[in-house]
């Protein structure tokens, strides 16, 4: 066995062993051994990629930035325009050919030996895929929002603890100084207490009109792409603009709830918690099939009394980003750097030794090579992943069912209304399912 | 300058949008073309005439809006050509709870201005309406026409979202094919911006954000105003917006009343569709699920939007939940509703039905085009 038992083993106990006692002759050639102040080959990551669009392609260049700690070997994707496109940027990176391809997930995840994955897919094929590719015990980078609904976020959550392996979400907003700052800053209680956090997202409304039935591009197997989600035609609409649809996204709000609703939790301490009642409104467009909603605004209550307001940026004094507000002013953090306050004298504050030191990372994809190495949970693990998607997808259920949720967030469930606990997970199209954990 | 003018000018420079600037706009009367008499809560008068517009197209889409609402019953006044006596106008005011008015024309006489003023002081409601009036501008002014855009389809912000008016509103929604008109200069009180417009130098705008719905006070009366909804552009697009149709609507109310009692519609525009309605009218509920039963993919979604609307809307409560239930369950059961129209409803089915869709839901198993929806539906129910 197997190169992929010794590998893996490897990389969890590299910091402490010389690499000279694992050798993987499959992955080296003789020519780069002991180049000096290279790692050879048989000392990188062996990493795959399940979804190469954009965010796929933005997660290998930046995995490939780290020169050679990675090295991909296989791709998998249901469009073979893009999975030739990617297959060209690994092998250039490789300076070789032999990057393999897949369509299906299964037989990529069957036939190959791997110390990781990088998956960046739409939404409504996280649970399965993140459930089968940890089942395999592979260390995964995952896109945010890391599940569609709550059942396949407690799934994948699941997963990851019993499999014991690395998970690091793409919330690279926690790898970032400002975001860091902020959200240390407000740990330490210079802010004071925290009583409200008001968290600014982006607004909806690229229109995508009413399309008619097409055939889908000879390079698209459909039927994959839409995998779990309800059957329908091709439309036209498939990369990127899936994040309008209900079927496969929750628009804008799910998109963003792993970046500045994650960062909201991380600063409070809501990591490990979720609200206890949720409860708002969203605009949805009355044409077209963009069914996700354009605006949203709801309320988040919490055990300890704080009260987190979530609604898309135009409706918010501070716009964009993560606002915490305290007995003793307000800090506000968002892309760009922002990193601002009520007085500018709290930036200033220094955090003694003492006190709370939120994990650091400069480098979100540095970071999980490096956490897969020391065995060391990465800066942004799946649990508190799930805690921010969740925040979303509860407002999600409060908007759909125009209702008040009352959430129990030890148990996870929703209390005392059946109708709106339907909408904590969704029939798979057969033949999928969840794998079990 | 008779003492009328004069005192015009003086308030012109404190009030620059409101009451006196609308007057001088204004002239005469003649007739009440139209009317109805019944049940609805305020009456309105509309004074038409002397404008390089079309008239009749506008004053007839405003008379039909206000009419849609239920609330308003509407008369519309066609003033005579300039220069003719305008005295008559000043019996009129009195009886209505709302004037509405869109152009400039001859200086109204004193009796009429006198009556027009005690209108508002007393509580009456003015609504402003047409993107091309020109407020507190007299012929004498130079026209502010260079920076009108073309007529394009622009992205309204509404910028006061606790105003009567526009409480519930989106915050970013399209009006389609109209014009946005440079803003006049706006006083430092009394008069807020509702909602403003990026009017866009490639469509020969401004280059600024204009403001397009306005509201104000002027004694104990309301003065709501509103710069989009321009006729006869694009099939008429900007006046069957149900965006400005749902904002005049609203805005006449709270001028007519001081309160807005009407919900926003299901069909009011967002930042990714504008929306036209065929007439005036809001569709209702039951026409909604008359027209869904023939939907098919590529026709609108605007009646399945609408029926999630009222989901939506219900709040959970029972009751509402149930009638609209009952519709679905029809639309299930009949043999005239297209396939796509029944997987549409047991996809809402699924997740909001009672055990009174069961068996409807059941006997589509047997149907091999909808077997997979009905399977989903039932597993949701946990049937």
């Amino acid at each position: 066995m197997s190169g992929k038992t010794s590998r893996r083993k490897f990389i969890r106990r590299s910091a402490a062993i010389a690499a000279g006692a694992f050798v993987i002759p499959e992955i080296i050639p003789s020519t780069v051994l002991g180049m000096g102040g290279v790692k050879p080959p048989s000392d990188r990551v062996v990493i795959g990629a399940i979804g190469t669009g954009s965010q796929g392609m933005a997660n290998m260049r930046d995995f490939l930035r780290l020169r050679d700690e990675v090295r991909f070997t296989a791709l998998c994707d249901v469009d073979s325009v893009r999975l030739d496109n990617a297959k060209r940027v690994v092998d250039t990176a490789n300076k070789s050919n032999d990057c393999r391809t897949y369509v299906d997930f299964r037989e990529f995840l069957e036939k190959e030996t791997l110390d990781a994955v990088s998956i960046a897919l739409p939404d409504h094929w996280h649970g399965i895929i993140y459930t089968a590719a940890v089942n395999k015990k592979l260390h995964v980078y995952g896109e945010k929002p890391i599940c569609r609904t709550i059942s396949d976020g407690q799934a994948i959550v699941s997963a990851v603890r019993s499999n014991n392996i690395i998970w690091q979400t793409g919330s690279w907003q926690r790898s970032q100084a400002n975001f860091h700052r902020g959200a240390e800053l407000v740990a330490n209680g210079r802010a004071g207490k925290i009583t409200r956090i008001v968290v600014g997202l982006p607004d909806g409304g690229r229109s995508i009109g009413t399309p008619p039935v097409m055939d889908p591009p000879p390079e698209l197997d459909w039927d994959m792409w839409l995998g779990p989600a309800p059957k329908v035609p091709y439309r036209g609409v498939s990369h990127w603009d899936w994040r309008w649809i209900l079927d496969y996204s929750g628009g804008q709000l799910t998109d963003w709830a792993g970046h500045h609703i994650d960062i909201a939790n991380w600063g409070a301490g809501l990591e490990h918690t979720g609200p206890e009642e949720i409860s708002g409104s969203g605009v949805y467009p009355p044409e077209g099939i963009y069914d996700a909603p354009v605006e949203y605004d709801f309320l988040c209550r919490y055990a300890n009394g704080i009260e987190m307001r979530v609604a898309n940026a135009s409706r918010l004094e501070h716009g964009m980003g993560t606002t915490w507000y305290g007995d003793l002013g307000w800090i506000h953090t968002d892309r760009g750097n922002v990193l601002t306050a009520s007085d500018p004298e709290i930036l200033k504050e220094v955090i003694g030794e003492d006190e709370i030191h939120l994990y650091k990372s400069e480098n979100h994809w540095q970071n999980f090579i490096d956490s897969l190495r020391s065995g060391r949970q990465a800066v942004s693990p799946v649990d508190s992943a799930y805690r921010a998607i969740s925040v979303a997808l509860l407002g999600e259920i409060a908007m759909t069912t125009g209702e008040t949720i009352k959430w129990d967030p030890d148990k996870e469930e929703i209390i005392g209304n059946p109708r709106a606990s339907r909408l904590l997970s969704r029939p798979y199209r057969k033949p999928w399912s969840l794998p079990e954990a | 300058m008779n003492p009328q003018q004069h005192k015009f000018k003086k308030m012109k420079r404190q009030y620059k949008f409101s009451l006196p600037a609308v007057l001088l706009l204004t002239a005469v009367l003649m007739l009440a073309v139209t009317s109805c008499r019944d049940k609805a809560a305020y009456r309105a008068l509309i004074i038409s005439g002397q404008a390089e517009y079309d008239r009749e197209t506008a004053s007839q889409a405003v008379k039909q809006i206000l009419d849609a609402s239920g609330l308003f019953s509407t008369d519309i006044l066609i003033a005579p050509e300039k220069g003719e006596d305008l005295s008559g106008l000043s019996k009129e005011f009195s009886k209505y709870n709302l004037i509405a008015i869109a152009y400039r024309g001859d200086i109204w006489p004193e009796n009429a201005y006198g009556a027009f003023t005690a209108f508002l002081e007393g509580g009456g409601g003015l609504l402003v309406y047409y993107p091309k009036t020109r407020f507190g501008e007299t012929e004498r002014d130079e026209p502010v026409s260079s920076a009108i855009s073309r007529s394009h389809t622009f992205e309204v912000k509404t910028v006061q979202t606790d105003h009567p008016v526009t409480s519930g509103l989106p915050v970013r929604w399209l009006q389609p094919e109209d014009i946005i008109v440079p803003s006049p200069v706006l006083p430092g009180s009394g008069i807020k911006v509702l909602a403003t417009a990026f009017s866009d130098t490639a469509y020969g705008g401004s280059g600024r954000a204009e403001p397009v719905l306005l509201a104000g006070s002027e004694g104990g009366g309301r003065i709501f105003a509103t710069m989009i909804g321009l006729p006869g552009e694009e099939q008429e697009q900007a006046v069957h917006s149900t965006g400005f149709i749902a904002t005049l609507q609203r805005g006449a109310e709270w001028a007519a009343s001081g309160n807005v009692t009407q919900a926003v519609p299901s069909d009011f525009p967002t930042a990714a569709a504008a929306v036209t309605r065929t007439g005036f009218r809001e569709t209702s509920t039951a026409e909604a699920f008359r027209m869904m039963a023939a939907y098919d993919i590529g026709k609108s979604t605007r009646y399945y939007t609408h029926i999630r609307e009222e989901i939506r809307k219900a709040g959970g409560d029972q009751k509402i939940l149930s009638g609209l239930e009952r519709e679905m369950v029809k639309i299930l059961n009949s043999s005239a509703a297209t396939a796509e129209a029944k997987k549409l409803m047991l996809r809402e089915l699924g997740w909001m039905g009672s055990d009174y869709c069961v068996n409807a839901v059941k006997r589509l198993i047997e149907v091999p085009e909808l077997k997979e929806e009905a399977e989903s539906a039932l597993e949701r129910l946990g049937k």
